[in-house]
């Protein structure tokens, strides 16, 4: 059975964690380090697009700042998330290609089964929703995206703890057939959350995830090395905290 | 004289894709297309193809052939070996064309 390296919850700010993602992806790919799930969360709050999306469509950059609110472009697609600091643990899986079923969308549906397992869990009936979503009464709970390059999957999706719909549609620019009441009234009730949910802590969403990722693999607590906090700090500099790559479009 | 580009019109056009993601097509054009962006919450594996994508359209002369068009689009994902999700090259074409249904002057 193929190992995995999995790091416990830890805070990042927006620009850390995309960087880790992607240096973990390189390192995986050359051998340096294992198969990684790693969990962690985002501090200050951030906003992360997807990469193909147009940073002034999706974000009011303005309030954004002035709420002290990171922007940052992911490496993979799908839509704009507001991460609120504490609102959410994000996860992220990291391993060859060859570790999961070629079919994308087979691939999203068997990743997602993990948080599927660990919110039923805590009592949840959750289910997994083509492409990318998990649903719990028809509401979204969680939602993932998934990039391959050289060999190597990403996948990196959040759970939502407690949200605040508010803040998030004044810091994201909607559409303008999204700005009709009635597809905002059904923006909220498409969105769900585990305190809105069920008595679970932060830390039981925590455990459970760590559980239900270790169902079926075998697993190394561990930490992230000098190296990929390094070379991260230089991805940081050089690729997430720039206007080339975040302002690309 | 009339300068060319004062002709020049650009368009966004959203559409949600049913079943699918939001692709957004932002568009300058007059007698030709000028340039072209293809954004949206869509996933394209490898990401890189979009590029090819996109130079597709934007060379293409007008009027263009809506089948002639998919068509590339389509062989550029397969000499990629690209999977489009939430999104299609004939949705693409659609859009291409309602955003050129809105002609400049002369």
């Amino acid at each position: 059975m193929q190992a995995y390296r999995m790091i416990p919850f830890q805070m990042f700010d927006a620009f850390t964690n995309m960087a880790l993602d992607e240096v973990i992806v390189e390192r995986v790919r050359s051998g340096d380090s294992l198969p990684t799930i790693r969990f962690y969360g985002w501090q200050p709050s951030a906003i992360s697009i997807g990469i193909f999306q147009g940073i002034h469509n999706e974000v009011n950059l303005d309030k954004a700042k002035a709420a002290g609110v990171d922007v940052v472009r992911r490496q993979t697609g799908g839509g704009a998330v507001y991460h609120a600091a504490g609102g959410e643990i994000t996860y992220s899986i990291i391993g060859s290609v060859n570790l999961f079923p070629a079919n994308i969308l087979k691939s999203y549906e068997v990743i997602c089964g993990d948080i599927v397992f660990a919110l039923k869990n805590l009592g949840l009936e959750a289910h997994f929703a083509p492409i990318n979503d998990i649903l719990v009464q028809e509401q979204k709970i969680s939602g993932s995206a998934q990039t391959r390059r050289n060999g190597i999957l990403l996948q990196h999706g959040t759970v939502l703890y407690q949200t605040d719909i508010e803040k998030i549609e004044h810091l994201l620019n909607v559409s303008q057939e999204k700005t009709s009441d009635k597809l905002i009234k059904s923006v909220k009730k498409r969105v769900t959350w585990i305190q809105e949910l069920c008595g679970a802590s932060l830390d039981d969403l925590k455990l459970a995830l760590e559980q239900s990722f270790s169902r079926e693999r075998w697993i190394e607590i561990g930490g992230y090395t000098t190296q990929e906090i390094e070379q991260a700090g230089k991805l940081v500099k050089e690729k997430y905290t720039t206007n080339a790559w975040n302002y690309r479009l | 004289m009339t300068d060319p580009k004062s002709q020049s019109i650009t368009r966004l056009i959203t559409r949600k894709i049913p079943g699918g993601k939001l692709v957004q097509m932002e568009i300058t054009f007059s007698d030709h297309i000028e340039n072209v962006k293809l954004m949206g919450d869509f996933f394209l594996h490898p990401e890189e193809t979009l590029e090819d994508l996109v130079n597709a359209i934007r060379i293409t002369s007008l009027p263009f052939d809506p089948f002639f068009l998919t068509a590339c689009l389509d062989q550029i994902l397969i000499d990629h070996e690209a999977q489009l999700i939430g999104a299609s090259t004939e949705e693409i074409t659609s859009m291409l064309e309602e955003a050129l249904s809105c002609k400049p002057t002369a």
